[in-house]
């Protein structure tokens, strides 16, 4: 079963079509299910979740497209992007910095997910002139986390 | 903000499948905002007021208490 309505998937084209420039690459890492129960290892519960939801989402656009790696085969990939645990994506588009999504992007991280997913493509924010100033001239390296709940 | 610069990278983290994390940082509410394991606030806030939460992260003065 689809997790995006065909409503929404119709209402998320449109805005695709009209606000995407460049291509963006979703780059998820995930953990495949394993018949094998290790002991003191949680299964990833939201790791089939996500990829499906992420398939669905770069469905609706020839700009977008999904590459998924295990986490446990594609250590180079997972180190280079410093991502430790899954599920983990990030994008790869006309961004200068890094964003980086930890857990299922449901609920009101969704719509920043699709808001994310077109500065990305852009390359460029609606922040302020005053904003986009200071941060171009950032000489320091920062780290912003976001906790969010699936609410 | 990371879109804008190299040097920012930005997670966003779910608390609730993470709470680990959630416990290191000491999340309670959402969303919480750490800035470079210094700064933190909860809660949305103006565009103006983030800007000056990262400056205060840039410049040593971090501990801003919510």
């Amino acid at each position: 079963m689809a997790l995006i309505s065909d409503k929404d998937r119709e209402t998320i084209r449109t805005h695709f079509e009209e606000n995407l420039t460049g291509d963006v690459e979703i780059v998820m890492f995930t953990e495949r299910e394993s018949p094998i129960i290790v002991p003191g290892k949680e299964p990833c519960e939201m790791c089939a979740q996500t990829q499906q939801l992420l398939e669905e989402v770069t469905s609706l656009s020839e700009k977008l497209k999904l590459t998924v790696h295990d986490i446990a085969l594609a250590t180079a990939e997972a180190s280079a992007l410093n991502i430790d645990r899954v599920p983990a994506f990030v994008f790869k588009g006309a961004s200068r910095g890094q964003v980086r999504f930890f857990g299922i992007p449901s609920g009101y991280e969704f719509s920043a997910l699709i808001a994310d997913l077109i500065d990305v493509s852009k390359g460029t924010t609606e922040l302020s002139e005053e904003t986009r100033k200071y941060l171009s001239e950032l000489k320091e390296d920062i780290n912003i986390k976001v906790f969010t709940t699936p609410t | 903000m990371a879109v804008e610069s190299e040097h920012v990278t930005a997670d966003v983290i779910e608390a609730m499948e993470f709470p680990d994390l959630s416990r290191r940082y000491a999340v309670r509410g959402v969303p919480k905002i750490v800035i470079n394991e210094t700064t933190e606030f909860v809660g949305a806030l103006p565009e103006a007021d983030y800007l000056a939460q990262v400056r205060r992260a840039i410049e040593g003065n971090g501990g801003s208490q919510q």
